[in-house]
């Protein structure tokens, strides 16, 4: 099992190695001068040429991406341009807010998403089914910032129950956790319903029902082990897109998480910070890969005798 | 029925939390005042960008050597007393008894620190303004002597803005690269937290030499989306929001909780022409198109009434701005008279290019429709920023709207930038003797009449060459609780809150 998790862990640098080179070379051909945008409209033309050469932006393509990697390996990834502070502490002060953020939404997905799903499932075509299945629908349809917007309207400009802006209390967190989990428990909901019906029609839970198991052991024990397997692969991908940070989520309230960090980043032709945000956020995609890899061998022994 | 029970049981755990956490939401006394900004600062260095987030901050933490009043004219801050030698020679007499945060006195030798390291590659986005100073001298504790490269008048003003912020050596070198989040100053607000990307808290400064603010904490926060200012005002959770959109003043004023201030800006945006590019290098082509445009009328449409539609170059909050020169009249047969004079096939094709700004985006719309009226047809293409500005460079353009903020209110920094043969930002490309001649005299004449009639004739040469045609000066508006007083917005941008006190 370690052995298997030392391997995953490695595999990390070739991706990381892919990942870099590809942003790096994006950055380069993207019109835009990192010195303008950074010394503002203001700047003379001296001054961009000293900003260039400082921070060796006249190079060619090669020299600097060779010494990112060079300086990357010592485990310096630079400094934002915008602020002269290390990437790495720009990134930590968004992760916080952004893993909180990520965190709370999957866990309203999770604890809404499956039992709405099994009780959609076991009660098929049943009216709880069908009003399911409608908000489950209009969830994922319902576009980010609409829904934001209106919880904002109704609970903080209506009712005056919670604030609109900002991530310091845990009633300012309410409003962008339901927001943004709403997408996530509409596909959980889904996902573990379909799976849930599946696994269902399978010969061993009717030989479970033939041996007169109670329909509760039948659906808890046997039927759901079976079915979680695709909704933990699609609460990973959601968790690990979550992390990388919600752009709307977070304008719409305010939030100081990775996502405006890196949107912010962008625009502002902040190459280091750009760089820097889209490593990190290929190292939590593959962590929390792994982690649901992990997770499989935890519901599903024969998964986990595979790891070896 | 265990599932049931227990399911009950969480969702009471729940709403208890929910509402222990509604309780917890700390009271706001009234010796703080909050405040929503557009965006968090970048830096609390004062040289490291040059940007109102930035400077709005440090105008707090730290003190300049000369401050302007709201006439624009120069109020003694650290330097008590000052006076030009010669030409490029400036004594200034420095306040006795500062002391930094640090608990540093501040004196002549902070002074002669603080424009050298300005000087330094740290400074690159200031550069404009810290390299017109050959050197700093220090006569004794108290006393410094600038020296300038050449004759420069707006200089004393231009010591106002934050570049000149005053900083201590032993702060600067003991926090090393990462001053910018631990800025100290001799400023009435000292540095207490930073919650990057949220909110940047000051308190008061309770040894500040001169009048001391009326409350103890300084909020700044950073509210990025204009309708989360909006409401955060309303639901009283900000007591100052800064830049209400256009779209909700109307319910700032009829508030009768809130009060809603408007002013105009140091800024003139215009449709620019590449003048290095035919057919627009000749003055009658971009003569032809100002006659077929009704920028006056557009402006009202766009702004919903508010703002103001330029005559000049200079914006009118700022030193030496013309007001004589008339506005032109849309007249469709003059501008196709010209154009058939200056030989130009018709149809024309051209292209315009915005950034994705709405109200510029609108005017590119009006004017597409108004020029195919003389028979240029217009393609508009929407950039994004960076991209935007890497494309000028290129001189590829025809015509494109973008603005200009004098950064010091004084002609020169309104003009030389982008309309000198050699502005870092002369995206027009325009170049012409007279007015390259005009601004190096401006430049150095002493402030009055003559001075004066040089930065008229200035804009009346760019009037008659037209690289411009004028679109907007754009008016911004902030709402305040009604209890809140003293609050004076600056067409700067960046806005002083030392003097406001609550009722």
């Amino acid at each position: 099992m370690f052995k298997y998790i030392a391997r995953r862990i490695l595999f990390l640098l070739p991706v990381l190695v892919g990942v870099s080179f590809i942003v790096f070379s994006l950055l380069y051909i993207t019109p835009g001068d990192p010195a303008r945008m950074v010394l503002g409209d203001q700047a003379t033309e001296e001054a961009v040429q000293e900003f260039r050469n400082k921070e060796g932006l006249n190079d060619p393509f090669l020299v600097q991406y060779g010494r990112y990697v060079y300086k990357a390996i010592q485990g310096d990834i630079g400094r934002s341009y915008m602020t002269r502070r290390p990437v790495s502490d720009e990134i930590l002060s968004a992760f916080p807010s952004t893993i909180k953020l990520a965190a709370l939404s999957m866990v309203i997905a999770i604890l809404l998403g499956i039992p709405f799903g099994i009780i959609s499932a076991i009660r098929q075509y049943s009216l709880f089914d069908s009003v399911t299945m409608i908000f489950a629908m209009v969830g994922l349809s319902m576009p980010v910032f609409w829904l934001g917007i209106l919880l904002i309207l109704f609970f903080s400009v209506q009712l005056r129950w919670l604030p609109s802006s900002g991530f310091d209390s845990l009633a300012a967190m309410i409003l962008p956790s339901i927001t943004l989990a709403a997408q996530s428990v509409a596909i959980v909901t889904r996902m573990t319903r379909s799976s849930m019906l599946e696994v269902v029609r399978q010969d061993y839970i009717r030989t479970a029902r033939a041996k007169g198991q109670k329909e509760s052991v039948v659906i808890w024990r046997h039927a759901l082990g079976n079915a979680l397997i695709p909704v933990v692969t699609v609460v990973g991908l959601q968790f690990g897109h979550l992390l990388g940070g919600a752009v709307l989520t977070e304008s719409i309230f305010s939030i100081p998480g990775v996502g405006r960090l890196m949107v912010e980043a962008i625009k502002m032709r902040d190459y280091p910070l750009v760089q820097g945000g889209v490593l990190y956020i290929a190292i939590a995609f593959s962590l929390v890969n792994l982690l649901v890899d992990l997770v499989y061998a935890w519901v599903d022994p024969r998964i986990k005798a595979q790891y070896k | 029925m265990k599932g049931n029970s227990r399911t009950k049981a969480t969702l009471l755990a729940v709403s208890a939390a929910v509402l222990l956490c509604l309780f917890a939401v700390p009271a706001l006394a009234k010796d703080t005042l909050v405040v929503a900004n557009i965006y968090d600062a970048r830096t609390l260095d004062p040289i490291v960008q040059n940007e109102v987030a930035t400077s709005g901050m440090c105008l707090h933490i730290y003190d300049t050597l000369l401050a302007l009043d709201q006439e624009n004219n120069l109020v003694p801050m650290l330097a008590e007393k000052w006076e030009q030698i010669d030409d490029v020679t400036y004594k200034f007499a420095l306040r006795k008894g500062v002391k930094f945060h640090n608990g540093e006195p501040f004196s002549a030798k902070d002074v002669k620190y603080t424009v050298e390291r300005a000087q330094t590659p740290v400074g690159s986005a200031i550069r404009q303004y810290s390299e017109v100073v050959d050197k700093v001298e220090i006569v004794d504790d108290y006393t410094v002597i600038f020296k300038l490269k050449a004759p420069f008048t707006p200089f004393l003003m231009s010591l106002s803005h934050t570049w000149g912020s005053i900083v201590n050596q032993k702060a600067v070198e003991a926090a090393g690269e990462s001053y910018g989040m631990n800025p100290v100053g001799t400023g009435p607000f000292k540095f207490k937290s930073w919650n990057k990307g949220d909110r940047i808290v000051l308190e008061r400064n309770d040894d500040y030499w001169g009048k001391k603010p009326a409350y103890k904490e300084l909020v700044m926060r950073a509210v990025a989306e204009s309708i989360n200012r909006t409401i955060e005002l309303e639901s009283g959770a900000v007591d100052i929001a800064y830049r209400v959109p256009v779209t909700d003043i109307k319910r700032v004023e009829e508030n009768e909780k809130l009060t809603l201030y408007r002013h105009l800006e140091n800024s003139t945006s215009y449709m620019g022409f590449n003048c290095a590019k035919a057919p627009w290098d000749n003055p009658k082509v971009r003569q032809a198109v100002r006659l077929a445009l009704d920028n006056v009328g557009m402006q009202k449409a766009v702004f919903r009434g508010t703002g103001r539609a330029p005559n000049a170059p200079v914006a009118p909050s700022v030193k030496y701005s013309d007001k004589d020169i008339p506005y032109v009249k849309r007249d469709v047969e003059a501008a196709k008279k010209l154009l058939a004079e200056a030989g130009v096939q018709l149809p024309l094709k051209a292209e315009i290019w915005t950034n994705d700004y709405k109200p510029r985006r609108d005017l590119a719309t009006i004017i597409q429709a108004q020029l195919k009226e003389v028979g240029i047809e217009v393609e508009h293409k929407v950039l994004e920023w960076g991209a935007y500005l890497d494309g000028l460079q290129k001189k590829t353009h025809d015509m494109y709207i973008l603005g200009w903020v004098a950064s010091v209110p004084d002609a020169e920094f309104a003009i030389s930038g982008v309309l000198r043969s050699t502005g870092g930002s002369n995206y027009s490309f325009f170049s012409d003797a007279e007015v390259d001649a005009l601004l190096e005299k401006g430049k150095s004449l002493p402030d009055g009449e003559e001075r004066a009639a040089v930065y008229k004739k200035v804009q009346e040469r760019i009037h008659e060459l037209a690289p411009w045609v004028y679109m907007y000066n754009e008016e911004t508006f902030h709402g305040s609780q009604k209890n809140v007083k003293g609050f004076v917005p600056s067409p700067r941008g960046y806005h002083l809150l030392t003097n406001v006190t609550f009722e």
